[in-house]
């Protein structure tokens, strides 16, 4: 089953690919594409780039050295376009929230350095395979790309979870699928180059499979429907469910009772709180 | 091969993170996770603790050691405030998301505005309890935590605004809690 031109290989490679050119044209009718520009076009590059890979592996007339300078070529222009989708997803993410804009795309940008860093030392200390130069460097363009990207996609997610920055549902559905694509890649190309893993078949498999699972998850966040939940604000004279503990005073407003500070009080405590 | 079990570990706990992000993501919006509850905070309480006068008062009043134990405890204190401000901002912006979608225009603009407040009283919380742990270290040294009091400020006029609006009745519970 695990095996080259098995039928699980042969529909793990192509249907990720038509099932995003078909989410490209979900999108392109939604009028999404306005929005997502760039994942659009990598949702339309990525079925040509597999169905021309994969035409490549099938044909006789191809050599592994020609398939290799192919995959080479793709891995360049999809490096390229993941990272517009992750600059276009951290736009999406912080554009309403000027307040703490600056400070994550910081966050970001510097991870991102550290990261090339960090690439760069897995590169040079990687073990190469050495029967072809060419495949050895594209494992090792593969890892380090993928490592990049998968350390910027957690740090945006770890940026919003510490300040709880709200997610539109498709950007944090594009997101997640990436994230969970990128983590594994990053993992099993980490095997890959150090020579942990090398030419099994499976981990081909689990890439493709990942990938799969990722545009399932496109789908989800796009198409299915949302429950939103109404959180209302207290009413007076509702008991908290946490009582004040330890150092924090005890709430001036309890139950049954009129609060004892009047807005207009509370407002002036405050306003002479700012011009201390 | 050790760098690649580090990167595999690491790649392993990143993609557990973001599913956990995912998961409790989607208890919240199916509301299984009940209703967030804010902390009361006692901002007179508050105010007298980072007031400089009052550290004034006890420097001059204090032996140099006796000052040190007590700003160390009104620094904890001050963390703790902090921390529970910063839950509290949080239960804000989780409170003002479904008021980003209302069909009422003044509804929504009071959401994001909420979030906004609120996403900015986080951040200012983050930037105050690094700095009280880092003087935490040296008592006697001064801490500004205007920022984090100015945020509340707006978060809590945010606050009642969003209530006001979704429960004309409620406005001043939110204002007395916050």
């Amino acid at each position: 089953m695990l095996q080259a031109h098995s039928f699980l290989w042969h529909y793990l490679w192509l249907a990720p690919g038509l099932l995003s050119l078909f989410f490209a044209v979900v999108l392109w009718l939604r009028g999404e594409h306005r929005k997502y520009p760039f994942f659009v076009v990598y949702l339309l590059f990525v079925p040509v780039e597999q169905f021309c890979l994969y035409i490549f592996d099938l044909s006789p007339r191809i050599s592994a050295v020609a398939w290799w300078y192919a995959f080479w070529v793709g891995t360049i222009v999809e490096g390229m376009l993941k990272f517009a989708i992750l600059s276009e997803l951290l736009r999406h993410l912080l554009s309403p929230w000027p307040s703490i804009a600056k400070l994550v795309r910081n966050v970001v940008s510097g991870s991102g350095v550290f990261l090339v860093f960090l690439a760069a030392v897995v590169a040079a200390f990687a073990a190469p395979d050495n029967v072809y130069r060419v495949v050895a460097s594209a494992h090792i363009l593969s890892h380090t790309l993928y490592l990049i990207e998968a350390g910027l996609i957690i740090s945006i997610f770890l940026a919003a979870a510490l300040f709880r920055i709200p997610w539109e549902r498709i950007t944090f559905g594009i997101s997640l699928g990436f994230a969970v694509t990128w983590c594994e890649h990053s993992a099993i190309w980490a095997l890959v180059t150090e020579g942990i893993v090398r030419n099994r078949g499976w981990e081909d498999f689990v890439n493709m499979a990942t990938y799969h699972l990722s545009v399932l998850i496109w789908y989800y966040y796009l198409l299915a429907p949302t429950k939103q939940k109404v959180l209302a604000i207290p009413a007076r004279g509702q008991r908290p469910a946490i009582e004040p503990a330890g150092t924090i005073a005890a709430f001036s407003t309890r139950p049954g009772e009129e609060p004892k500070e009047t807005l207009h009080d509370w407002n002036r405590i405050l306003e002479r709180l700012i011009h201390q | 091969m050790i760098l690649a079990i580090v990167l595999i570990i690491a790649a392993a706990l990143s993609l557990v993170f973001v599913l956990s992000i995912a998961v409790s993501r989607s208890l919240v919006v199916s509301g299984d996770s009940g209703q967030p509850q804010l902390q009361p905070i006692d901002l007179a309480a508050f105010r007298n603790l980072v007031d400089p006068a009052e550290t004034d008062y006890l420097r001059h009043r204090l032996s140099t050691h006796e000052f040190r134990t007590v700003q160390r405890e009104r620094l904890r204190a001050m963390a703790t405030y902090i921390q529970a401000a910063g839950r509290n901002a949080a239960i804000l912006i989780q409170i003002g998301q479904p008021a980003l979608s209302s069909n009422d225009p003044h509804t929504a603009e009071a959401g994001r505005q909420l979030i906004e407040r609120a996403l900015l009283l986080r951040r200012n919380a983050i930037f105050a309890l690094c700095k009280i742990y880092v003087v935490l270290a040296w008592p006697t040294s001064g801490l500004g935590v205007a920022p984090v009091l100015n945020s509340y400020e707006r978060l809590n006029g945010s606050a009642m605004l969003l209530g006001r609006l979704q429960n004309p009745a409620a406005p001043v519970r939110i204002s007395a809690t916050l």
